[in-house]
């Protein structure tokens, strides 16, 4: 790189300061935002090197610089609906890796029947943890 | 663009001068793979920041790096790496053509043992194909499986 600034502190105009670990321990390592309708794209990213469709509502986040330990902290949503009749529920973690991270979408065809997997518009994860 | 000297940079550092440098490409290439005769055929799409990273050189580790953080992973009492250096100190890849990154992505990203089997049984268990050939409607997503006339 061409430059590295060291500091241990960050202090603000008015004078409030914050240690530059909270910056480097608190800043998300990897978040991605995909369309799970019709043919899966990503839209943006980082640290994502690919996305595995694996069924519906069925997604893997596959990680350029893999997190240091599967207890990281992950944060998921979705905006809009592949199925315009389903109400998205939830998603939750299936199977999680260092380098990876499997995840299910799922909703109802009403606020009161059953839940089942579904494919959302616009799928948001959001990764904070240690990398390796 | 010229790739800065990242020797002793930060894996993490390089893809957030990736992200912030290099024009996003977005591949038409799937790789389409199945691991399990119970469950639907799987695509792989690529990251259009990883293929922006590929494709410039220098940014990247080679792929046997995860593959030896896989291992580590695997031992059964495994808590956290403890080689996580082989990702920032070994000499990254040079640029790579979109079809070389596809191919990396498959030996990263897919399960290794469809990789390593993938054309050793009676039907293919992994393509390469162009996204326009894929279904463009999820109607019966849990029953799609690899067309074998396209596997040929």
């Amino acid at each position: 790189m061409a430059g590295k600034i060291i500091a241990d502190t960050i202090e603000t105009g008015a004078g409030a300061d914050i240690s530059t670990s909270y910056v480097v321990n608190g800043s998300a390592k990897a978040w991605a935002s995909w369309n799970g309708a019709g043919t899966l794209a990503v839209n943006d990213s980082l640290n994502l090197s690919s996305i595995s469709d694996l069924g519906t509502g069925n997604y893997q986040m596959n990680f350029s610089s893999s997190l240091n330990n599967d207890d990281y902290a992950y944060n998921f949503t979705g905006n809009g609906r592949a199925e315009s009749s389903r109400f998205l529920h939830s998603a939750m973690d299936y199977t999680v890796a260092t380098g990876s991270l499997q995840m299910y979408w799922s909703g109802s065809l009403n606020s009161s029947w059953g839940v089942a997997y579904c494919d959302t518009n616009a799928s948001l994860a959001v990764i904070h943890g240690d990398l390796a | 663009m010229q790739t800065p000297s990242f020797k002793g940079t930060k894996l993490f550092d390089r893809l957030c001068w990736a992200k912030e440098w290099l024009e996003p490409v977005q591949s038409d290439y799937r790789v389409v793979f199945e691991d399990s005769i119970d469950e639907c055929a799987k695509i792989l799409v690529p990251d259009p920041n990883w293929m922006a990273c590929a494709m410039q050189g220098g940014i990247l580790p080679p792929v046997w790096v995860y593959h030896e953080l896989a291992k580590d992973e695997a031992q059964p009492d495994f808590k956290k790496h403890t080689r996580g250096y082989l990702l920032h100190e070994t000499e990254p890849m040079p640029a790579m053509t979109e079809e070389e990154a596809i191919e990396y992505l498959i030996l990263k990203d897919c399960p290794a043992d469809v990789v390593a089997n993938f054309d050793k049984g009676n039907r293919k268990t992994l393509v390469i194909c162009r996204k326009e050939q894929l279904p463009q409607q999820r109607t019966w997503r849990n029953a799609w499986r690899i067309n074998q006339d396209l596997a040929a």
